[in-house]
């Protein structure tokens, strides 16, 4: 491979052309002629043709015509001369009679050549005209139709070709109808039947005629034989089995595989072992308790010719397991585990499926279980905020509705009123209401409210009251949507009643509103709400000490903390 | 995949052979006579003699013409006023063997012939194989020594076991310098592939012995085969399919009794073939396939395809390869077509889905083939078919990401097919806006999804890869922009079929390991 074949006149050898270096793209009016005409002539590339053909000429004509069209030269294509295909005077629409329903999506298809094409074997002319003789000798209800005649010579073809698959080779002879029977049962409907008879003679002559070979010309496939690999119409062949590469990585995996399958094997073997030494044990213990009871029968018998010194207890004594107490207590429990675990082996479908717990059992257990916890602490809280009110900003357990609704009473409609919005979703979202909102979304025990009501409810501007009781039995009335007069109004009052609606200004300025503050970052509020979140043992929530919390007497009317976001 | 053909032989040793005249009753198969074809005499080859209806009948090969265009010719058009060729010497056995023996039988030639090959070599990718041992066991010496200098061979040096059968009939032999085989030029020096090209061209041949072909064929998954296998009497006289009826070009496996039929029927549908009418209206009366049995991947307004697994559709697989087998004269039927997918192209109308043309597609190749057979059924052949199917079988590598490039060895009209693609393609590329910049060999492939190497055989081809100021240019030659307007006012006017990549529903299927290795 020389490169000083460069086009004849080059004057220097061309650099080496790189096929990642990105090439100008030129016109052919901005090439330098002088540096281009050296090139005018086509380097001659490999096609990729058999060399043997390449020299054909039409191929030639064709090639050469290109390349003159190439470097400029007006020439009419050239096509290579082939057979040309005619039109067919077959009947097309009869013999292609069925029509295509094309889909409106792409079509998906599975279905194999034999699926489709029925019956694999077609009358010939010799056939057709058998069938039509023995039709001719047979009446109207009896005709043999041609699809019976094609699925019996499938039949014996078939079962021919089953029964004597080298036919080609050795010649055995025609199989007998009697040999060809079993198979008629399982592919023959009643109706064919009655024709097999006469159909296995036509397809014994014509047998016999091709000295037993296949009737249908079918490809040959590979037999084995030497010839195989000469004879130009065998095709299709196997292809062997192409050897697995052998990796780095397959040996390391089948080495793995191999570990694994050994470390089972040996399992298997110890479990075996175990077995055996048990069972030998059992034997053991069966010999010595044989010899035990033979010890007792003699000495019983020892006893029995010794009357002075039989009594009457030690029949009973002797022969019944004499509990020598350790001995027949280990006796007892290993018999029980070995009879446990027969049962266990033999009741295998049942005892063991009942005693296995489902996965629903389990989850409804758990459930229960959580359920139950909350409830006992639920009540727990109750207990302790009975008659507190907690009016912490961000309380974590807002004054429940049910103690709220329950007791404040409007005075002039019958229904419940709404107790205020404890708080807003927004606020408790950090800390509880989450919590209980995502993992318990069904069941909430705590009437916690989570998104803000109307505010514009009832008791704003109506009137209503409540009635609780304090500390010491106090009984305390909380009213709510009083109005109060205005400022110039109380003016006119005395100090001592003025005093007495100090705290009854709920729906003035909120910066009035008396708040608790608390600092949710606070400890021990955070270990507070930790606490409440966190599934306690129901024992260490009784120990534990009731955490610290701002608590504050409930105050007429301004109960519920009335923080900014519910505010109307 | 390195030429291996051995036709050049004759440009460079000059045969003996052996002339004169001969009689109608001295005529044997391997004689070449001249013949009259369309007015002219060409020579001709005698490849078969048959007694036909008592007159004696020739099946002759042209030289230097494809073989598709071999025919059976009365006596009266062989010319014996001038002289013929005689084969070489020990010929004559095989006159009565291969006279009388249909080609089942005619296996036997190589081995009794190889040893003369000489005096027809322009046709010896025709005659069976220089399988090496038997050469040697001919101890034709002159044929051993007229046939050394081809021998000089390279390429296959790679190729197991090949050294060793040369060294057995040839110890003497020069290694030559191992030549790069077209398919493994990756940074081809322009030169360097002429130069290869044209040193190739006189010495480049290589004996291919039936055993190194057949391992190739196993396990490279091939689809093509060599001269060994190809020499073959066409076998079937004409074939019925759908709507027309048509001459096959080649050899192809169909029952050896299907010769002796003046018409084979070949349902247009499932492939099946019928040696007789009454066979075929029965077949066709059962027949309910409507379509090729696969999954539809592509649906445009004038074609379908259809993706079909030769392992799933063994029975129509091997129907469609035998069909193709026809008009291939490089494919082989040797293994079966499990390791291969079919791409199906078919018309559609109110009958069916009428199969135009397909290509064939190892599920995995070695060689980055995207190609393994690729061809459009005679009765659709000059429509444009071609260039739709080689397009798709591009676009298919596209989805992929991959380069992909036919196997080869390409036929004739493959390779204009492919060359007509290419230019289009590539000249496509290059006239693109934005294109001022430049662009490199490799992304010119990568866009396209077409190797390296066919880029600049593309290139170089159409005269557009050049050198200037020191380095090198791609130039839109006047001629390839006037072909491609042309080309482009054409398709304006008659319409122009083009895959539409958008309308391919295809992800490239995967196999599992036992799939792989073709075990059952």
């Amino acid at each position: 491979m020389t490169r000083s074949t460069v086009a004849g006149s080059a004057r220097f050898r061309q650099r080496k052309l790189s096929t990642r270096q990105a090439l100008q793209i030129l016109r052919e009016d901005e090439v330098d002629q002088v540096d281009d005409e050296t090139q005018r002539n086509i380097t001659k590339v490999d096609t990729g043709v058999e060399k043997g053909e390449e020299i054909e000429h039409h191929l030639q004509a064709a090639l050469s015509a290109s390349q003159a069209a190439a470097v400029g030269g007006k020439v009419a294509q050239i096509y290579i001369p082939t057979p040309d295909a005619i039109q067919s005077s077959i009947r097309y629409d009869r013999l292609y009679a069925l029509t295509f329903p094309q889909p409106a999506t792409y079509i998906r298809f599975s279905s194999t050549v034999e699926d489709c094409c029925g019956c694999p074997y077609d009358l010939d002319d010799e056939d057709d005209g058998y069938l039509k003789a023995m039709n001719r000798k047979r009446n109207a209800s009896t005709q043999c139709s041609e699809d019976q005649f094609e699925v019996t010579m499938d039949v014996l073809e078939r079962t021919a070709q089953a029964k004597q698959p080298y036919a080609a080779v050795d010649n055995p002879p025609v199989l007998t109808l009697e040999e060809m029977e079993p198979a008629f049962d399982d592919e023959m409907t009643d109706s064919t039947r009655p024709f097999v008879k006469e159909i296995y003679e036509h397809w014994k002559t014509r047998r016999l005629r091709t000295n037993n070979r296949a009737l249908v010309p079918s490809l040959k496939f590979e037999t084995g034989a030497e010839t195989d690999d000469s004879d130009p119409y065998v095709c299709f062949r196997r292809r062997e089995v192409r050897a697995i590469r052998k990796t780095r990585g397959r040996d390391a995996h089948s080495a793995e595989k191999l570990k694994k399958m050994r470390k089972e094997l040996e399992e298997a073997r110890k479990l075996l072992d175990s077995i055996r030494q048990r069972e030998a044990l059992k034997r053991e213990q069966l010999a010595v308790d044989r010899r035990l009871f033979e010890q007792r029968a003699n000495l019983r018998q020892v006893k029995l010719n010794l009357p002075e010194q039989y009594k009457p207890g030690d029949e009973d004594l002797l022969i019944n397991q004499r509990p020598p107490k350790s001995k027949s207590f280990d006796n007892t429990t290993q018999r029980a585990a070995g009879s446990q675990l027969r049962q266990q082996q033999k009741a295998d479908g049942r005892s063991v499926e009942s005693d296995l717990l489902t996965l629903q059992d389990f989850l409804e257990l758990r459930e229960a279980q959580i359920q139950k916890d909350i409830d006992m602490r639920v009540a727990h809280h109750k207990k302790w905020n009975e008659g507190w009110v907690d009016l912490t900003r961000a309380p974590l357990t807002p004054p429940l509705e049910l103690n709220s609704g329950s007791s404040f009473r409007t005075a002039t409609t019958e229904y419940l009123p709404t107790p205020p919005a404890s708080a807003s979703s927004e606020h408790l979202g950090d800390v509880s209401a989450d919590v209980h909102h995502t993992k318990r979304p069904k069941v909430d025990p705590v009437p916690v409210r989570y998104a803000s009501p109307s505010y514009d409810g009832p008791w704003q501007s109506q009137t209503s009251f409540r009635r609780r009781i304090g500390r010491g039995g106090r009984l305390m009335i909380d009213r709510r949507g009083m109005r109060l007069r205005s400022k110039d109004e109380l003016d006119g009052l005395d100090d001592i009643v003025v005093d007495r609606f100090k705290y009854d200004r709920d729906d003035d300025d909120d910066d009035e509103v008396p708040t608790y503050v608390i600092d949710p970052n606070d400890f021990s509020s955070m270990r507070y709400r930790a606490r409440i979140n966190h599934p306690v043992p129901a024992q260490a929530l009784r120990h534990a000490e009731p955490p610290k919390q701002v608590q504050a007497p409930a105050q007429a009317s301004t109960t519920t903390g009335r923080l900014p976001g519910p505010d109307g | 995949m390195a030429p291996r053909g051995e036709s050049q032989d004759r440009t460079n040793t000059p045969d003996p052979v052996e002339k004169g005249f001969a009689t109608i009753n001295t005529l044997r198969t391997g004689v070449k006579a001249f013949v009259d074809k369309d007015g002219e005499k060409r020579k001709a080859e005698i490849l078969m003699i048959q007694t036909r209806k008592g007159k004696p009948s020739y099946y002759v090969h042209y030289e230097e013409f494809n073989k598709r265009l071999d025919e059976w010719i009365p006596a009266d058009r062989l010319d014996l006023t001038q002289e013929v060729e005689w084969p070489a010497p020990e010929a004559p056995s095989k006159k009565s063997q291969k006279s009388a023996a249909p080609a089942s039988k005619a296996q036997k030639q190589p081995k009794s012939t190889a040893g003369q090959k000489r005096p027809r070599t322009s046709t010896t990718s025709r005659k069976g194989s220089d399988t090496p041992e038997l050469t040697s066991t001919t101890g034709n010496i002159q044929a051993r020594q007229t046939r050394r200098p081809s021998l000089v061979s390279g390429g296959k040096e790679n190729r197991p076991g090949s050294d060793q059968s040369i060294s057995v009939i040839a110890p003497e032999i020069v290694t030559g310098t191992p030549q790069a085989e077209d398919s493994d030029i990756e940074l081809p020096d322009i030169q360097d592939a002429a130069a290869a090209a044209k040193a190739s061209a006189p010495s480049h041949t290589q004996p291919f012995s039936r055993e190194e072909e057949i391992e190739k064929l196993r396990t490279g998954g091939s689809m093509t085969q060599n001269q060994t296998e190809i020499s073959r009497v066409r076998n079937l006289s004409r074939i019925q399919m759908g709507e027309f009826e048509m001459e096959p070009w080649y050899f192809s496996p169909y029952p050896s009794s299907f010769t002796d039929a003046d018409l084979i029927y070949i349902c247009e549908f499932c492939l099946s073939y019928a040696p007789s009418l009454t066979e075929f209206t029965r077949h066709r009366a059962k027949c309910t396939l409507l379509h090729p049995p696969g999954n539809e991947i592509y649906r445009d307004d004038h074609v379908s395809f259809f993706e079909i697994d030769g392992r799933r559709q063994r029975r129509w697989c091997r129907n469609l390869c035998l069909l193709s087998k026809l008009f291939l004269d490089h494919k082989t039927l040797y293994y079966d077509v499990d390791p291969f997918l079919f791409y199906c192209m078919a018309t559609r109308d109110k009958k069916g889905c009428h199969l135009v043309g397909y290509f064939s597609k190892e599920k995995e190749s070695a060689e980055g083939y995207n190609v393994a057979c690729i061809l459009t059924l005679p009765q659709y052949q000059r429509k444009g078919f071609g260039k739709l199917l080689i397009a798709f079988s591009y676009e298919l590598s596209k989805r992929e990401g991959k380069l992909g490039s036919p196997e080869k060895p390409l036929s004739d009209l493959g390779l204009l097919g492919y060359r007509a693609y290419w230019a289009e393609t590539v000249v496509d590329v290059l006239t693109e806006d934005g294109r001022s910049s430049g662009i490199s060999v490799e992304d010119i492939g990568s866009m396209s999804a077409m190797t390296t190497a066919d880029v600049l055989h593309t290139l170089q081809n159409l005269n557009m890869l050049r050198y200037s100021k020191g380095q090198h240019v791609i130039v839109l030659t006047n001629a390839v922009l006037e072909a491609r307007e042309k080309q482009k006012e054409k398709e304006k006017i008659k319409g122009k079929r083009r895959i539409e990549p958008e309308r391919l529903q295809w992800k490239a299927p995967t196999f599992n390991a036992s799939s792989r290795t073709w075990n059952w």
